[in-house]
């Protein structure tokens, strides 16, 4: 029994990441889910959110910030639709997917240039020093960093917000129809541009408390905008279309790399957590190649 | 009913005698074919067969599981009961790459080319099956790699001309007018040289003019190269003229069998079929 | 110019089928030659050589190798530079450890190592398309990245895990000058995209096109979906791996597994975007241009008296980049090789544009 407190802190530690994970995965399947775009720029999204953030709030009063960051998502996510979706509406998933690569690119480059390249700290009032729990079971206790319980606390309201607001508003109604057949969606009057434009908007602010949420833990800096390729394999395990598998995605992904660095790493030479998640969802693609919780595609002649 | 005359009275007559010899053996047969998707049937107990140079018709409203019928066939799609026949032996799970070795080539009712590709190339996709230069020689453009693709291009060049489309050669077929794209198609499917072509629709959103082109290529390539044909066709009176038996499917069920004369005449075709909306 | 397709009769499949049907393109192709051959190492300095030409070069045969899978075949890779990275360190071990073979057969046999290595990660593409095979060769880049700096066997268990190319020995000429190394790039460029070419325009080649456009239909007229989207990916692994060889032992002579890294991926896709899916040509046009635009960022603004700093210059780049990527994808899918076609059907009909 000795061995399971560490254990258990490294299990804890990765279902924390693997929530960080899901988050920006989640912003990925709003969009895929609603637009049929496979949207890459995701993780540069959520550099730019944070990165606008955290340097409005150098002067500007916190919560003031954060409302200006939602508009600037807002205005980019119209930006977007205007000037990219748009002119490539109906074109086959590979070029949307390619050009949504270009405005990862360009986000990256912009937000570096307007809001500098430095590791900015985000400060969110969140205790640093880590929290031991069930010091009476394990010797040393369980360490638990209050930004990850945190980041979790965020991400299971979020999840909760999305699904009242999928299943439960008209707009969330008009959300689903357009993701089952967007043109039987067009002709029953569901203006695509605007639900589209509200799709990118939700997926900016995602990006946004997924920012937060990183930029707390690790600095806003550029490798925000890395962590896009992290949520990819997180993607593939749970499903394009799936919410929930977003998260379970996110969460076996998370557990699953930290243990396996923890079991398997040291045996050949570590570091393996740079690609464990995405040899894992390569397994599962060739098993059940629409992920875990995903739709089954059926073709059609 | 839009109408597509394209034989005199006199003529058929004379046709339908000439027919009589050309028409052989049981080509394909196709038996007790059922075919579900999920809990929706869209073929149920199917039997018919294609004789050897006919030209055969599968009509039906929508939805009546004619495509699904041609899917079946070149093996798209595998039905859960019944087999296919092909020249006299029992095909189990084919894939459409067998079906298009065995020599049954087909068009589809939304044109299926390679956009990207000009007319040429498309139509040279239809001898890939015929061609045998190794890796090495394509590479080298030398030895087989060489003459293969000039042997080739000659033998596309005369399926050019015979459809009438030499000066569309170069053209991107994404650029092509609808009644081209369709032409196109077709020349295709014939550069397979197969035995039995399958044409979804040949005719679909053609307008009157391009209809009796479509309807004098069929007929030409059934009669010079003695190819098989069936097809999927909405507008009778193209089907009475042409075919030489058709066979009705309705909810996925065989309606009636038989020559045109026969089917026009079936009270079951008239009550299901010609009855309704069509007319 | 007088470029003009009148008077020129094609009097038999051969010439309509070749590479250059107008007389005038094969004299702009010889000249194009000469100048490469002979002209332009009699007037470069060595800085020219070393710091653009050979990188371009190589880079080329690199973008010719992912054009014929993304542009020909229509499978997506982002682990072009894992290709890459394999046959460098493929190479490397080559000659290290079986030092009897000569140096270019290691070269070929380094490509065939890249090719296999494609192979096993091509078969996710039989049954996931598009965006799951971005995911598939991802994490190939991933899994590569990692293997070549964690795995010091790779790396003959050298401290830095940096290694170093052995000398250039071909068949007993010694690479070492600038200039030698520019005609052996210019050598395998040339080859590469000939062989290319020739690809492209037989049976392979329509089959992978055929596969891009409509794999339904392919497989309806007896293209085996299997067969075409494997020797696509083992081709294209194949001459990126041997684009990696290149850029190891002759453009960097000592490299770290960063070399190949993501960036060297994302690089090679917008080559590929830029320069034109689908043509050779713009797989030159597109590695012409990403690797001049840095060093136009560099010097010009410098020029004209504005001083940049060097993270604005690579900011720059990735604004330049991402914006002409979505350009390009919305007004010309064909790149900068469409262009340039364009302007040539525009100057043979010229003066009468009907």
């Amino acid at each position: 029994m000795a061995e399971l407190g560490p254990v258990l802190e490294v299990f804890l530690g990765g279902l924390m990441s693997g929530v960080l994970y899901a988050l920006v995965a989640l912003g990925f399947v709003l969009i895929f889910k609603a637009s049929g775009v496979f949207n890459f720029a995701q993780g540069a999204m959520v550099l730019f959110a944070a990165l606008s953030l955290v340097r409005l709030s150098e002067w500007l009063p916190f919560g003031v910030a954060v409302l200006l960051t939602i508009a600037i998502m807002i205005a980019l996510a119209w930006a977007v639709e205007r000037l990219v979706l748009r002119p490539l509406v109906g074109q086959h998933g590979l070029i949307l997917f390619m050009a949504t690569i270009g405005v990862t690119f360009f986000l990256d480059g912009f937000g570096q240039t307007i809001w500098g390249s430095n590791v900015y700290q985000l400060d969110l009032g969140i205790p640093a020093s880590p929290w031991f729990l069930f010091e009476n079971l394990f010797p040393g206790g369980i360490l638990v960093s209050p930004i990850d319980v945190f980041a979790a606390v965020i991400a299971g309201t979020l999840v909760v917000a999305l699904s009242i607001f999928f299943h439960s508003t008209k707009i969330g109604r008009a959300l689903r129809a357009v993701a089952d057949d967007h043109q039987a969606a067009q002709s029953v009057g569901i203006p695509l541009n605007q639900i589209w434009l509200i799709v990118w908007s939700t997926a900016g602010i995602v990006a946004l408390v997924a920012g937060m949420a990183w930029g707390t833990k690790l600095g806003v800096q550029f490798s925000l905008s890395l962590i896009a390729l992290k949520a990819l394999p997180v993607l593939i395990l749970g499903g394009l279309t799936s919410i929930p598998g977003a998260i379970i995605g996110g969460l076996i992904i998370g557990a699953g790399e930290k243990l396996a660095e923890f079991y398997i790493g040291p045996l050949i030479g570590g570091g393996i957590e740079y690609w464990f998640a995405y040899v894992l969802a390569l397994a599962v693609l060739l098993v059940r190649p629409q992920g875990l919780f995903g739709e089954k595609i059926i073709e059609r002649v | 009913m839009a109408t597509a005359t394209v034989t005199p009275p006199r003529e058929a007559a004379e046709r339908s005698v000439r027919r009589a010899r050309q028409i052989g053996e049981v080509l394909l047969a196709v038996e007790n074919i059922s075919l579900r998707f999920g809990g929706v049937r869209a073929l149920s107990n199917v039997s018919f067969d294609i004789r050897r140079g006919e030209i055969r018709a599968i009509i039906g409203p929508n939805g009546a599981g004619k495509s699904s019928m041609l899917n079946v066939i070149n093996g798209f799609y595998q039905p859960q009961e019944g087999r296919i026949i092909w020249k006299g032996r029992a095909l189990s799970r084919m894939r459409p790459y067998d079906a298009a070795k065995g020599g049954i080539a087909r068009t589809f009712q939304n044109i299926a080319l390679f956009k990207g590709m000009s007319t040429l190339d498309n139509i040279m996709t239809g001898r890939i099956l015929k061609m045998r230069a190794s890796f090495f020689e394509q590479a080298l453009w030398i030895g087989r790699g060489k003459s293969e693709e000039l042997r080739e291009r000659a033998f596309v060049e005369r399926i050019l001309d015979f459809l009438e489309i030499t000066h569309i050669r170069h053209v991107p077929v994404g650029k092509l007018p609808y009644g081209l794209q369709k032409r196109v198609e077709l020349a295709r499917a014939l550069a397979m040289e197969p035995e039995l072509l399958l044409l979804d629709e040949p005719m679909a959103g053609m307008n009157l003019e391009e209809k009796e082109d479509m309807c004098r290529f069929i007929l030409d390539v059934n009669e010079e190269f003695g190819t098989t044909v069936a097809l999927i066709e909405h507008d009778m009176s193209v089907v009475m003229d042409i075919s030489d038996r058709v066979v009705v499917l309705d909810y996925g069920r065989l309606l009636a069998d038989g020559t045109p004369e026969e089917v026009r005449n079936d009270p079951a075709v008239i009550e299901a079929y010609l009855g309704v909306s069509h007319g | 110019m007088i470029y003009r397709e009148t008077g020129q009769f094609r009097t038999s499949y051969a010439e309509d089928q070749a590479i250059f049907r107008l007389r005038e393109d094969r004299i702009g192709i010889i000249v194009i030659l000469a100048i490469a051959w002979v002209g332009i190492p009699l007037v470069a300095d060595e800085y020219l050589l070393r710091a653009i030409l050979i990188p371009f070069l190589i880079l080329s045969v690199a973008a010719i190798g992912l054009n014929l899978l993304l542009g020909y075949c229509g499978q997506i890779s982002l682990g072009t530079g894992a290709f890459m990275a394999v046959g460098a360190y493929a190479a490397y071990n080559l000659a290290l450890r079986l030092p009897e073979i000569p140096l270019l057969i290691d070269f070929l046999l380094a490509g065939l190592i890249a090719a296999g290595i494609g192979i096993v990660f091509g078969l996710p593409s039989l049954r996931i398309k598009g965006l799951y095979l971005a995911v598939a060769t991802l994490a190939l880049q991933f899994f590569a990245d990692w293997a070549f700096l964690r795995v010091h066997w790779f790396t003959n268990y050298t401290p830095s895990g940096s290694v170093t190319a052995p000398p250039l020995d071909i068949f007993g000429w010694l690479v070492d000058t600038p200039l030698e190394k520019y005609w052996l790039c210019l050598a395998f460029a040339c080859a590469t995209a000939l062989f290319a070419k020739n690809l492209v325009r037989s049976r392979i080649g329509r089959s992978w096109m055929a596969i891009r456009d409509m794999d339904i239909a392919a497989e309806i007229i007896g293209i085996r979906p299997m067969h075409a989207k494997l020797s696509a990916f083992a081709v294209s692994s194949f001459i990126a791996g041997l684009a990696g060889v290149l850029w190891a032992f002759v453009h960097l002579g000592s490299w770290e597994p960063l070399a190949f890294s993501i960036d060297m991926s994302f690089r090679l896709l917008f080559m590929v975007i830029i320069g034109g899916m689908g043509s050779i040509l713009g797989s030159f046009l597109g590695a012409a241009f990403i690797t001049i635009l840095p060093i136009f960022l560099n010097q010009v603004p410098a020029m004209v008296g504005i001083q940049l700093s060097t993270a604005m210059v690579s900011h720059l780049e990735f604004m330049i980049f991402g914006t002409l990527i979505v350009l390009f994808l919305i007004w010309e899918p064909h790149g900068l090789a469409r262009l340039w076609q364009i302007g040539k059907e525009k100057m043979r009909l010229w003066p009468f544009p009907y």
